[in-house]
């Protein structure tokens, strides 16, 4: 694998005698769609902030391409394309405007690739409005198109869904593993709609309390612990319920899905020929796997989530 | 920073509502032109010869000189008041108040209102970007803080420059038109400190008079940018400077009584108090105000600088 696009080592941020933000150590590859997740107030946007600079950071640092944020601002910055919370335009500005503004601000960025820019997000029709009479998630796609001028490695989107239809969310989820896949840049989102996430990211790190919890694959994070619960769909669930329990070891209860019960995939078999034998008709035998929503709120501790 | 420069510019020329600042500033001069028009004048006769007007107040000052002693500052005063007056009779050059330059000369003080649509500006110009939260966006380039709060500062001095010609552009069409543009080569006549009679260039007096007047509004400006840049917000910074303005220049002669005032920055912001030689606290010279002028606004800026580069951006 080649070296990290983004390193965090140490992360550390205070504000006054407050801890914002302890010790936060994680790594991005280059080609990786990374969530970030985290209840309210949990640092997520200082985190953000530090990464593009806005915030000046108390202790350890930021390497984005081997280069530090804090030493080397204008090195670092140049890879780095982002949407800080809302995309906030020039709202007296047209679209193009806005774009031909952060255009100057970096070096070699020519009228053709903001037009490309233009083309990608879908905004041809609209750019030469005025930003006050863009909806939401044109503005959104707007600043998805500033983000993206310049060429940057890492791509900084926080909320990236906010205000887009369900369409506008598909389409920028393409578009974000193309980027990633074929362009090799690093996505870095954060996003209170833990179900995008589940579509989106490889991998996801969760933060509470100015700490982080947990960095771990999708996969890993959605099967971790999973070997719980089993629901039964049979004709019927009261006498299902009592062979069951007859086996001590088994923790059975009916729900409103039907009769569910913790089991292993050796049992769920054992189970399955008890019921058969018992006369009661099995028509559906169905692992629920947790949603992250579920693995959110049992790591947070169901704090709300933002 | 051609670029920055580039994208401030775009940021208020883009907008309406600079330009409607530029056509209520022509507005502005137009309705104070007239009004001074038709005010009435003392000493004056309606429709009478200057020369005429001119003799009854150089008698009149003579009889005042004679029949009066207030003191030698006073004596000197009317003196060459007398004397410039005679020179104007015998060369033949009509006072500047009766030429189209007067109302011109006049117009210098609407700088005031110059400086208010200025100070909209420059304070929008920090504080909008974080009421909008575009300032997020703006800091995350390959860019310095500082170069970005210059190129700010840089624009919305231009900006003033831009009202002030428009201002002198404006004033100088419309008294033309008023008062024709017939004595437009009038030589300016004033009396030196030493009492001796001159005569200069109209239009550069004009010009010296407005660029006299322009010393306060870059002050009130760039404190305004440093309350915009302290505070974050458009209305505090305006409200707040454009107060400091009026209140602080309406205590100056209160304080002028106080030796300590002369490190006040708005006894030093009027630099015409030296051409009329009398400044507003005995003791006082030209090259101190500049000097205290040139320390308030390193003050100010390295406050802006410092606050703009260090601070974290939370808006």
């Amino acid at each position: 694998m080649t070296a990290p696009i983004l390193k965090i080592n140490n992360l550390t941020k205070r504000i006054g005698n407050k801890l914002i933000i302890d010790r936060l150590n994680f790594e991005v590859p280059r080609g990786e769609i990374f969530g970030f997740l985290g209840p309210n107030g949990a640092g997520k946007t200082t985190t953000i902030r530090m990464m593009v600079g806005l915030m000046s950071i108390t202790e350890g640092d930021i390497l984005i391409d081997g280069e530090s944020i804090t030493y080397h601002f204008d090195k670092a910055i140049v890879k780095v394309g982002a949407i800080v919370e809302n995309p906030e335009m020039y709202k007296y500005l047209s679209g193009y405007r806005n774009l031909i503004h952060f255009a100057r601000m970096v070096p070699g960025v020519t009228k053709d690739r903001i037009d490309d820019v233009i083309r990608l997000v879908g905004l041809e029709n609209r750019i030469h409005d005025k930003v006050r009479t863009y909806s939401l998630g044109m503005r959104q796609r707007l600043g998805v198109a500033q983000a993206l001028l310049h060429r940057p490695s890492v791509l900084i989107l926080d909320e990236p869904t906010n205000g887009l239809d369900p369409a506008g969310i598909r389409e920028l989820r393409d578009y974000l593993y193309k980027l990633t896949r074929e362009e090799g840049i690093a996505v870095i989102v954060s996003s209170h709609l833990l179900s995008e996430m589940e579509l989106m990211c490889d991998r996801v790190a969760v933060i509470q309390q100015g700490k982080l919890v947990t960095v771990q694959t999708i996969k890993e994070f959605m099967s971790e612990g999973t070997h719980g619960s089993v629901v039964f769909d049979v004709d019927n669930p009261d006498m299902a319920l009592q062979i069951l329990t007859e086996d001590p070891s088994v923790q059975a209860r009916l729900t409103e899905k039907g009769l569910e019960c913790s089991l292993d995939k050796e049992q769920v078999a054992v189970a399955n020929g008890r019921l058969i034998r018992g006369g009661v008709k099995v028509y559906e035998i169905n692992r629920c796997s947790p949603t992250l929503e579920d693995k959110f709120l049992k790591i947070t501790g169901g704090q709300s989530i933002g | 920073m051609v670029n920055l420069l580039l994208n401030e510019n775009m940021k208020i020329y883009r907008r309406l509502r600079s330009w409607m600042f530029v056509i209520g500033l022509v507005l502005t001069v137009i309705g104070f032109l007239i009004a001074q028009q038709y005010s009435v004048k003392p000493f004056q006769i309606a429709n009478a010869d200057w020369t005429l007007n001119m003799q009854k107040q150089i008698d009149n000052d003579k009889q005042m000189l004679a029949n009066m002693d207030r003191g030698a500052d006073w004596k000197a005063h009317v003196t060459n008041r007398i004397n410039v007056n005679q020179y104007h009779l015998d060369r033949h050059i009509p006072p500047t108040e009766d030429t189209m330059w007067g109302n011109v000369l006049q117009a210098a003080d609407l700088i005031i209102v110059v400086t208010v649509l200025t100070v909209i500006i420059a304070g929008d110009s920090v504080a909008g970007e974080f009421t909008d939260g575009t300032i997020k966006l703006l800091l995350i380039r390959p860019v310095s803080r500082s170069k970005i709060l210059l190129s700010k500062y840089i624009s919305a001095m231009g900006f003033a420059l831009l009202l002030l010609i428009v201002l002198f552009a404006s004033a100088f069409l419309v008294s033309g038109i008023m008062h024709g543009f017939h004595d437009l080569g009038v030589p300016y006549v004033y009396a030196s400190s030493d009492g001796a009679v001159h005569e200069t260039n109209i239009i550069q007096h004009s010009i010296c008079t407005y660029l006299f007047q322009a010393v306060q509004m870059v002050m009130v400006v760039t404190l305004a940018f440093m309350i915009s840049v302290l505070t974050r917000s458009s209305s505090i910074s305006i409200a707040l400077s454009v107060g400091i303005m009026f209140a602080g220049t309406s205590i100056v002669g209160f304080l002028a009584q106080f030796n300590w005032a002369k490190y006040y920055l708005f006894e030093n912001t009027d630099l015409t108090q030296y051409l009329a030689g009398s400044p507003n606290i005995p003791g006082m010279t030209m090259t101190f105000s500049i000097a205290v002028i040139i320390v308030y606004f390193i003050i100010f800026n390295v406050f802006s600088w410092t606050v703009f580069t260090k601070k974290d951006v939370t808006a």
